[in-house]
């Protein structure tokens, strides 16, 4: 983790029972997401995916504003060269690491979720809001596109109509909206937030691990194959639970 | 630009792109689907439009189209390929929006379904009607439609030729918004005018990586969004978007 400061993460790992709890923690930038914590995430998402003890992972902001405001700007363009950059962005596939973990991921969403923080959440498998988010893509309104999967999670998400003209427009989107569009699949009081996504984790936890993990690699995987396909790995794969049991 | 069954206006880089048809509801035929790629050429190579915003003129968007009767059947596909209008306005690299100020039927929908975002009155009717007269949708409707809104709704609608409401349309995720009629275009021109202030490089790049990307797989979708956000590093536009932020002001933006 070169160039981080490890007296002030700006991720905290944690683990309770089998469930991983994973926080952005730059709560004065509202979790602005910068390269220390692009680092921070990769290592802690890395030992999720390793850690057989982990079944479940929730993934949050700390501080009271919001969950993440996006990247942290004042870092762009620091790169040494664009080829460099490229370079270190499959390096450290932050986005392809969290694809490719194959347990539940819960993003609990509070406040402001703009940008890579809506990015994020679209990453994970099940988002849980409180009434005071709101969402938003400012990219285009920046000159740039979502560079966090966006431009294709957002679109899987909510369809192409709805994820162009929300990144086209910058518009904010109140929680209550994001459910109608189906951007978040529960809302939750404020401070119900976290008991809410936690005790999912628990109850998902709780499972079959081979079971989730199938299920989930059958609709991600799936999604990318023509339906035949799709169709002969899912019974390979519900083989392959069964006989785990 | 502007012909007499297409009209053009360009105000603050939103050019508005008239179907002008009134008395046979804005259908659309050979001469006006000429007309509406010729101004699609123009308006796709000038450099003062970044955002394209089509509508019909009076109180429909458009109805359909006007084939001529065919005695000959083996004339049916040039006929069609001259009335073929989606793939032009799909071809675009710019944002268009259609606002859907009435009707917007067969291939009128089809028309709005190749637009990147929808407007809907409140008194709009959509719907594919083309199997109920014998025929199926013909000019991108199979395929635009149940990639918009699932494949069980699209079968449902094009099977039984159902016009939905603007209401309906909007609960299925067919349009984006649905305004009072009186407010379509007011609704719709502030749409276009918010994207117009936004980089319009990237918002070029945003449509390709978004509408290439549903055809390809997620890994190869963010190869593509990765891709095109180094290529951005290299505009002017970009690097005008991070100074304007951080000096907290509005952006000017050159598209270059």
């Amino acid at each position: 983790m070169v160039g981080s400061d490890m007296t002030h993460p700006t991720v905290l790992y944690s683990k309770k029972g089998n469930v991983a709890h994973v926080v952005l923690n730059r709560p004065r930038v509202i979790n602005a997401y910068n390269m220390q914590m692009r680092d921070e995430l990769y290592e802690s998402l890395a030992a999720a995916k390793d850690d057989t003890d982990v079944r479940a992972l929730v993934l949050s902001g700390s501080g009271e504003r919001g969950f993440c405001a996006g990247a942290d700007l004042t870092e762009f363009g620091t790169a040494p060269s664009l080829a460099i950059a490229r370079q270190v962005r499959w390096e450290r596939d932050i986005w392809g690491l969290f694809l490719s973990i194959r347990k539940p991921m819960i993003a609990a969403l509070h406040g402001f979720v703009i940008g890579s923080g809506v990015e994020m959440a679209c990453l994970c498998d099940v988002r849980i809001a409180s009434e005071n988010a709101v969402f938003s893509m400012p990219e285009v309104a920046l000159g740039m596109v979502p560079a966090a999967g966006g431009t294709q999670t957002l679109p899987r998400v909510v369809g192409a109509g709805t994820a162009l003209e929300l990144i086209l427009t910058n518009r904010s989107v109140a929680a209550s909206e994001a459910k109608e569009l189906g951007l978040v699949h529960q809302i939750v009081a404020n401070g119900d937030l976290m008991m809410t996504a936690i005790s999912l984790a628990e109850k998902l936890a709780s499972r079959d691990p081979a079971a989730l993990s199938a299920a989930k690699s059958a609709l991600v995987d799936g999604l990318d194959m023509h339906l035949d396909d799709g169709l002969r790995l899912e019974k390979r794969l519900a083989m392959k639970a069964k006989s785990s049991e | 630009m502007s012909s007499a069954l297409v009209h053009i206006s360009i105000h603050d880089h939103v050019a508005t792109v008239t179907l002008n048809r009134h008395s046979a509801g804005n259908a659309i035929n050979e001469a006006m689907a000429f007309a509406l790629r010729d101004a699609l050429t123009d308006l796709s190579q000038s450099g003062e439009v970044r955002v394209l915003l089509v509508t019909g003129e009076g109180s429909g968007f458009c109805t359909g189209t006007d084939l001529p009767n065919l005695t000959n059947p083996e004339l049916l596909s040039d006929t069609l390929k001259n009335h073929r209008i989606s793939d032009a306005f799909a071809a675009l690299t710019k944002p268009v929006i259609a606002a859907i100020n009435g009707d917007a039927l067969d291939q009128g929908l089809e028309l709005a379904l190749a637009c990147d975002i929808r407007v809907a009155s409140a008194t709009a009717r959509l719907g594919l009607t083309q199997v109920e007269a014998g025929f199926m949708p013909w000019d991108g409707g199979t395929q635009r439609l149940p990639r918009l809104v699932g494949r069980g709704r699209a079968l449902e609608m094009i099977l039984t030729s159902r016009r939905i409401d603007a209401q309906e349309a909007m609960s299925m995720g067919l349009v984006n918004m649905v305004a009072e009629p009186d407010q379509v275009m007011n609704s719709t021109l502030k749409i276009a005018q918010t994207i117009a202030a936004h980089g319009p490089i990237a918002a070029g790049y945003l449509k390709e990586a978004v509408l290439k990307g549903m055809d390809l797989t997620l890994e190869q979708g963010l190869r593509l969004e990765a891709d095109l956000n180094f290529i951005l590093q290299t505009t002017s536009d970009r690097a005008e978007g991070i100074q304007s932020f951080l000096q907290r002001r509005s952006p000017d933006y050159g598209g270059k």
